[in-house]
């Protein structure tokens, strides 16, 4: 698929701002969204609006076939062993919330531990912090060396006879390099703790296949993978899943409800209490397809390999400016670069870049303690998408070039 | 150059520039020529919330004026505090209290900038507009001998102003019947006037009142009037001026002549 047959199914790309070609390079916060996930919102919302899982008439029915066609959509995208392990939930801090939470509190008890690494985004710290704190557990922290390479050696020392769980993110999104989770899982069972990789960057980018990654919990949001806002995925081991207790009390998790005791329904429907999000949901269908085809089409990974390779060229031949996350020996960068400029602070960057139609991100990125690693303040962060054209990366570059000019 | 002017100027500068990037040159200038931010009064206190790069802001008063100081991180912040430091800095907190600081809309800056900046922006104005209301209710109106000095032809003028307005029935002006028991005027030309009548059921008081005001509002200068009426002390004929004396030929015959009414 040429770059151009893509951009062709996203509209928004055809807009300016301040009177420039729009350069969306924010991708790693939300991607944009093709028309066929737009329409397929749509087309529900005008024939088919109707609660599902409860009412026998058409369009209820209409509606739960659609939403339960998305979980088996799911299942193939993650190569899940079957489609109750598939989990709704409104994104990834919420899947990462709802593990902290009921896996916490099945499985976490007083003097515990638990182990993040530095790099993690708020969503995978504070959820465990929470946990923590409710059960007086101990939070350790993986580092990273000072290229951000996770130091999964370091993993080893770090496990306790009291490490119930590890939680780690398959892709950093501040660092754009690819953890070795599946070394990671391997050093986990070996130990018989169980691991979550958040998702939100490597389900964009990585082929995800939860089976041969042997991971216990995957978590994604739809959003980032050019689907729906508030949809979003926790796969589960069932095992897990099953002897977990529910999330949220509600209407459908529940199989009989009386005040003498309720029994909860069987999973995922445990975990899916209240009105689903059943008009976004559907459009993962057309989003997961679009993402998958995105990871093997070689003309597209030829693209993104092109970019990303000048990318790193360009921002680590400058001496004024420090890229964090720089890939060394077999770890794999993905196009999304963060990396502070000396004398030019990131947000006067992104303000400028702005107003030149480029969309960038600039400030904690969601993860001060990796911030505060790099004794930093913020960082501007570029990220790419299919999407976006060599010819965008390079007027990135040389408007990048120009707003430091301008600043130093 | 008064607070209107100096926005009017500001606007005025920034409407040269078409292109956005032309405007962050100038703020990027303005922000490098920022007076220098003591590095130790960086505190946790003086940093202002809302903003993504970091913000310090500091002001005193000296002579009656607020004074800003201000630093940040990121020069295009930095030059957006200098503009706001040029407009308001030496001016006095009534002033910076009652403005609306509507020409940062003006400019453009408020809609031009990433809501985050926005934020900042208004946090920089709220802190501004904050130190001003904190002045003002802490120091009202310290007047300086200048400013008393300055004030000494505008108190003859409004003494003339109050001697044209007559006692209803005693053909005195009130003035010198020692109807006025306090005459202020504030460093913004603002009259204020405790004043009585002879007796407290004067028919005629709201209109003497209304007269007086009149009177003193028409004194080129005065930039307002506010009347208080009191009864406290009650006022007798000892408060009757030497011009009133002579006019109503009391001066020798005080204890014959009887209360006034």
């Amino acid at each position: 698929m040429t770059v151009q047959e893509i951009r062709s199914r996203f509209p928004i790309l055809d807009r300016r701002v301040w009177g420039k070609p729009l350069v969306y390079l924010d991708n790693a916060a939300t991607a944009q969204r093709p028309l066929a996930v737009l329409e397929k919102e749509r087309a529900l919302a005008l024939d088919a609006n109707a609660n599902i899982h409860r009412a026998v008439h058409r369009l209820a029915v209409d509606a739960t076939e659609e939403y339960e066609k998305t979980r088996d959509a799911v299942r193939d995208f993650l190569s899940a062993g079957s489609r109750e392990e598939i989990v709704f939930t409104s994104g990834t801090t919420m899947s990462i919330n709802l593990v902290a939470s009921c896996f916490g509190e099945a499985f976490v008890g007083e003097g515990d531990e638990i182990i993040v690494s530095v790099a993690e985004h708020h969503s995978n710290i504070v959820p465990w912090q929470l946990l923590c704190s409710r059960k007086k557990a101990v939070l350790k922290v993986l580092e990273i060396d000072e290229f951000g390479v996770l130091q999964a050696d370091s993993l080893e020392k770090l496990i306790s006879q009291r490490t119930k769980i590890i939680a780690i993110s398959h892709i950093s999104n501040v660092l754009g390099l690819v953890n070795p989770v599946q070394e990671i899982v391997r050093m986990a069972h070996a130990h018989g703790i169980p691991v979550l990789v958040d998702g939100a960057q490597g389900s964009v980018h990585e082929k995800v296949d939860v089976r041969e990654l042997d991971c216990d919990f995957y978590a994604f949001s739809g959003h980032k993978v050019y689907g729906p806002t508030g949809t979003g995925v926790l796969y589960g081991k069932k095992k897990w899943l099953e002897a977990m207790p529910p999330y949220m009390g509600g209407g459908e998790m529940i199989e009989t409800v009386s005040f003498s005791g309720t029994s909860y329904a069987p999973v995922p429907g445990k975990f899916e209490a209240g009105t689903q999000n059943f008009n976004a949901v559907p459009a993962l269908q057309e989003a997961l397809a679009l993402a998958q085809v995105f990871k093997t089409d070689p003309e597209v990974i030829e693209n993104q390999k092109n970019i990303t390779e000048y990318l790193l060229d360009a921002l680590t031949n400058n001496p004024r400016i420090h890229l964090y996350g720089v890939p060394r020996g077999t770890v794999q960068k993905v196009p999304l670069f963060s990396f502070s400029v000396e004398g030019a602070h990131q947000e006067d960057l992104a303000l400028i870049l702005d107003k030149m139609g480029i969309a960038a991100r600039s400030g904690q990125m969601c993860a001060e303690p990796l911030m505060d690693r790099f004794c930093v303040t913020g960082m501007l962060r570029v990220s790419f998408a299919p999407y976006n054209t060599m010819e965008e990366a390079e007027y990135f570059v040389s408007s990048l070039n120009k707003a430091i000019s301008m600043l130093v | 150059m008064t607070l209107a002017e100096k926005k009017q100027q500001v606007v005025e500068e920034f409407s040269m520039y078409d292109e956005w990037l032309d405007k962050y040159e100038y703020l990027i200038e303005l922000g490098k020529a920022l007076d220098a931010y003591p590095e130790e009064e960086k505190t946790e206190e003086k940093l202002i919330k809302g903003c993504q790069s970091r913000v310090w802001l500091d002001g005193e008063t000296k002579d009656g004026k607020l004074y800003f100081r201000a630093d940040s991180d990121a020069i295009i912040t930095k030059g957006i505090i200098s503009l706001l430091i040029s407009v308001y800095s030496g001016r006095t907190p009534e002033e910076i209290a009652a403005d609306d600081f509507g020409f940062v809309n003006e400019i453009g800056l408020r809609e031009n900038l990433s809501p985050t900046r926005a934020n900042g922006l208004v946090s920089m104005i709220e802190t501004i507009k904050k130190m001003a209301q904190d002045a003002v209710s802490k120091a009202p109106a310290v007047l300086t001998a200048e400013d008393v000095a300055a004030l000494q032809p505008l108190y003859a003028d409004v003494i003339l102003a109050l001697k044209q307005v007559y006692d209803p029935e005693i053909p005195v002006n009130i003035y010198d019947l020692g109807l006025i028991y306090e005459l202020n005027i504030d460093k913004d030309r603002k009259v204020s006037i405790l004043m009585t009548f002879t007796a407290p059921n004067c028919p005629m008081a709201d209109e003497v009142m209304h007269e007086v005001e009149e009177s003193v509002k028409r004194v080129p200068g005065v930039t307002g009037c506010t009347i208080e009426l009191t009864f406290e002390p009650v006022w007798d004929r000892s408060m009757l001026s030497e011009e009133a004396r002579v006019e109503l030929g009391m001066d020798y015959e005080e204890d014959d002549y009887g209360k006034l009414s």
